[in-house]
């Protein structure tokens, strides 16, 4: 290894920049709908979707995938990880959304190859290339933090945060609003996140893939709204 | 693993283009009646029933249906599935669906109604092979509360899992618990109480048939928000809130005939009711 002791910890954050150019500030899933019927039209009724969409969908989908393949990577099982990724993808029942996020995930996935020498990114790599997996920010985030030797609830937090760093700038261009105010909206969600984090930690594997009926009707009714400047 | 407390095993094959009975089975609180061939179709329609006139603390009920190669069936129930309170063990609906190649199934039951405290979980798990086409509807409705509340039960949870030959293509996990969702909030059933699905399965789709199911749906009449989108594989499936059973029971009709024009070029039979 060239650098000994690099901080794990601050190389998983590259990934949660907002600038990490994985494509998230073309995805709202489905914030997009509501800004069009006037349902989130500033910082409080932004907020109020962000936190539905963290604690549930986010949660239930993402959030229990990361815990699920870190366990999974610690126990070499590599066949959960393909089912985790199969799973993530076809329980997103919006076709943008689910569109979107496999973009979102190939993308990741090619930085992260040109950055780092992880096996398993590899094989995932071949795999989507030979149409046996989807692809998922979520997988290769929690591969990239598991190589990392970062802790598994630290790689939910941190996965968590990504999401809601770039949803508050997508919010920001849309709605429109300050850019101070998307900033305050980050520093005040610091807590949720911290709740979700220990809510994913905590959830039966049962519990995967909850839908939130309002979020996904607002998902499938994006591909018919009038004005798009994101494409989910 | 506690018994069944009702149990049916249909098996449906093409016998010279006409769709017949291989095997019917059923036993305990759990029926099926004569099929029926509406408008000499070649295929049936069959009934199911619950004898017990609903589902009590605990019921275990088993489902399984398997169509041969090129079968065809409707199956639908002859009322509504009412949930009573649960109070020690909540309901527990498995239901096995097999379609071998080029069959066709449409599955479309009547409402689950979920009284006062009642908890239910139903579990579908769907295996097809290349070709075969699937219509799934699903509506969830809150029984009648004596004090008046809009959502008394206590859980509903309804996994669909859908295999085409034997990779999962569909997952689908709806669980309403009002005590830990609010309900009435944005992102969850702002506002209505009812929840319609309609998951189709079939090689035919394309995006012509999905424009002319999304321009039908924006002209028809009522209080209703509904949502459209295709699966990863050939397929849509159309989620729907609404206030009263019967505009989903519509809703999900239309679609219904939509799917049947431009799929066969043939209207569905009405599923009379006994």
């Amino acid at each position: 290894m060239g650098i000994v002791m690099t901080n794990h910890a601050l190389s998983l954050l590259q990934l949660c920049d907002s600038s990490f150019p994985i494509g998230s500030f073309s995805q709202s899933f489905g914030l997009e709908t509501y800004i069009q019927k006037d349902k989130v039209t500033d910082a409080n009724t932004f907020s109020e979707w962000l936190h539905v969409y963290v604690h549930e969908q986010l949660a239930y989908a993402d959030g229990l995938a990361v815990r699920l393949s870190y366990d999974a990577l610690d126990n070499d099982d590599l066949d959960k990880v393909w089912e985790l990724d199969r799973i993530l993808t076809v329980q997103n029942l919006a076709r943008e959304s689910r569109d979107g996020t496999q973009r979102m995930g190939d993308r990741m996935l090619n930085i992260a190859e040109a950055i780092y020498k992880i096996p398993v990114l590899t094989t995932y790599a071949q795999k989507i290339r030979d149409k046996q997996a989807f692809g998922h920010p979520a997988i290769v985030f929690t591969m990239i933090g598991h190589h990392l030797q970062v802790e598994k609830n630290t790689t939910v937090l941190y996965y968590l945060y990504s999401t809601v760093v770039s949803l508050v700038q997508n919010a920001v261009r849309a709605i429109p609003l300050g850019q101070t105010a998307g900033q305050k909206i980050i520093y005040t969600f610091q807590q949720q996140l911290q709740q979700t984090t220990d809510k994913i930690m905590e959830l039966d594997e049962e519990e995967f893939g909850v839908v939130s009926p309002g979020l996904e009707l607002s998902q499938m009714q994006h591909e018919r709204v009038g004005i798009r400047i994101f494409s989910s | 693993m506690p018994e069944w407390t009702g149990v049916l095993d249909l098996v449906m094959e093409n016998r010279q283009g006409r769709s017949v009975a291989k095997s019917v089975y059923f036993q305990g609180a759990f029926k099926v009646m004569r099929p029926v061939y509406f408008n000499k179709n070649s295929y049936p329609c069959y009934y199911l029933l619950n004898p017990g006139g609903g589902y009590l603390d605990g019921d275990r009920y088993q489902m399984k249906v398997t169509l041969g190669e090129r079968a065809m069936l409707t199956l639908t129930t002859q009322s509504a599935t009412k949930v009573y309170r649960t109070p020690t063990e909540q309901v527990y609906q498995e239901t096995v669906i097999r379609m071998k190649k080029d069959s066709y199934l449409e599955y479309l039951p009547d409402a689950l109604i979920a009284y006062k405290d009642a908890s239910c979980y139903q579990k579908n798990s769907i295996y097809m092979e290349k070709g075969a086409t699937l219509l799934y509807a699903e509506i969830l409705t809150p029984g009648w509360s004596p004090e008046g509340e809009k959502f008394s039960y206590d859980m509903l949870r309804l996994k669909t899992e859908i295999y085409m030959e034997g990779q999962l293509v569909v997952f689908d996990h709806i669980k309403l618990h009002p005590a830990s969702q609010n309900m009435n909030e944005l992102g969850f059933m702002e506002g209505y109480t009812h929840l319609g699905s309609l998951i189709v399965v079939g090689e035919k789709t394309n995006n012509a048939l999905l424009d002319r199911l999304y321009e039908t749906l924006q002209q028809e009449a009522g209080e209703f928000a509904f949502g459209l989108s295709k699966l990863a594989v050939p397929g849509f499936t159309i989620r729907i809130l609404a206030n009263y059973t019967q505009v989903v029971e519509r809703i999900i009709s239309v679609c219904h005939h939509v799917i049947s024009e431009e799929w066969d070029q043939m209207k569905p039979s009405f599923l009379r009711k006994y």
